[in-house]
């Protein structure tokens, strides 16, 4: 009898249970978002990322990218409500897609891979030859189109070499093809190419210098 | 793939060779090679043994899953990875392997 009576009542506590945890669900969440790379901020407003990289972050409402792939190193997006698609990322990439170590060979290698899934068509890219971090670097700007859904994408890829090792600053802006481009974000990713530099030499270069 | 080809510069200082094993036939793996550029070798074993005897079959799962196997220069399996190449850790073994092999 007194099973019987649990066994009835076993459905009525688990639907109370079920129910308190649907309602502190709902409760107010009151944990801050943290962002981690205020801990590692410098007193100059740098940050030292795993102690091999130093940067200015790009201001809020940039954000930092949490990785789970190799694509990048270090990664920020920018999203906007100006129609869809409407959002820039600016990133550090140590592994840029391709393999040439001559840059303009390079970027050919890697416009075949880049946003492959998206289904982007590339434009030629425009290239110039600039300096970063005061070595030989190539520049290649790009607009791609995705045919079906009508959207678009500026493209901005700083090559440089870290050691012998090709290395990439990545900068895409996605928009609808009827709106125009907004430069402001670009410049944020100047601002962060320019205040990146490196504090290690890199896994390339330690692995014949020294046991990684 | 293209990671290898991006390392086979360094594969080449120290003393290692890499070659791709695939089940597709060798017509999809020549224009497949081709389009990406690789400059070494990738093999067609669309029978399957050489996946079976690495075992790349994953229990319930019909299709073969990635592996890295580094063999020495005497045919010892030194190493076998499953997923997406851990390129850093590779390097690091065929460094200490290259260092062995100059003790031998």
């Amino acid at each position: 009898m007194k099973r019987a009576m649990w066994e009835s009542r076993t459905p009525g506590l688990l639907t109370a249970l079920y129910i308190a945890l649907l309602l502190s669900a709902c409760a107010p969440m009151t944990s801050k978002v943290v962002d981690p790379l205020v801990q590692l901020q410098q007193p100059d407003g740098s940050v030292v990322w795993q102690k091999e990289y130093r940067f200015v972050p790009p201001p809020a409402p940039w954000q930092l990218i949490d990785l789970d792939e190799d694509d990048y190193s270090i990664a920020f997006m920018k999203i906007c409500t100006d129609g869809y698609p409407c959002q820039s990322t600016l990133a550090y990439a140590e592994e840029p897609f391709g393999y040439s170590r001559d840059f303009e060979e390079r970027q050919a290698e890697f416009f075949k891979r880049f946003l492959w899934a998206s289904r982007v068509n590339f434009a030629t890219p425009e290239l110039r030859k600039v300096k970063i971090m005061g070595q030989d670097g190539l520049e290649a700007i790009t607009v791609g189109i995705e045919p079906v859904l009508k959207h678009k994408v500026r493209c901005k890829i700083l090559f440089f070499r870290r050691g012998e090792r090709v290395v990439a600053f990545y900068y895409t802006q996605w928009r609808d093809e009827g709106k125009s481009f907004d430069t402001a974000d670009e410049t944020d990713f100047d601002r962060f190419a320019e205040s990146f530099s490196f504090l290690l030499p890199s896994f390339y270069e330690r692995l014949f210098s020294q046991s990684p | 793939m293209e990671g290898h080809q991006r390392n086979l510069y360094l594969y080449e200082r120290l003393n290692a060779r890499v070659a791709g094993v695939s089940r597709d036939q060798v017509d999809t793996l020549k224009y497949w090679a081709e389009d990406l550029g690789l400059s070494f070798p990738v093999f067609s074993n669309s029978i399957g043994h050489i996946g079976i005897w690495f075992e790349t079959l994953e229990a319930g799962y019909p299709m073969f899953s990635r592996k890295t196997v580094i063999i020495d220069k005497w045919g010892v399996i030194r190493y076998m990875q499953a997923g997406h190449p851990d390129y850093r850790a590779i390097l690091t073994l065929l460094k200490q392997l290259h260092e062995e092999e100059a003790t031998r």
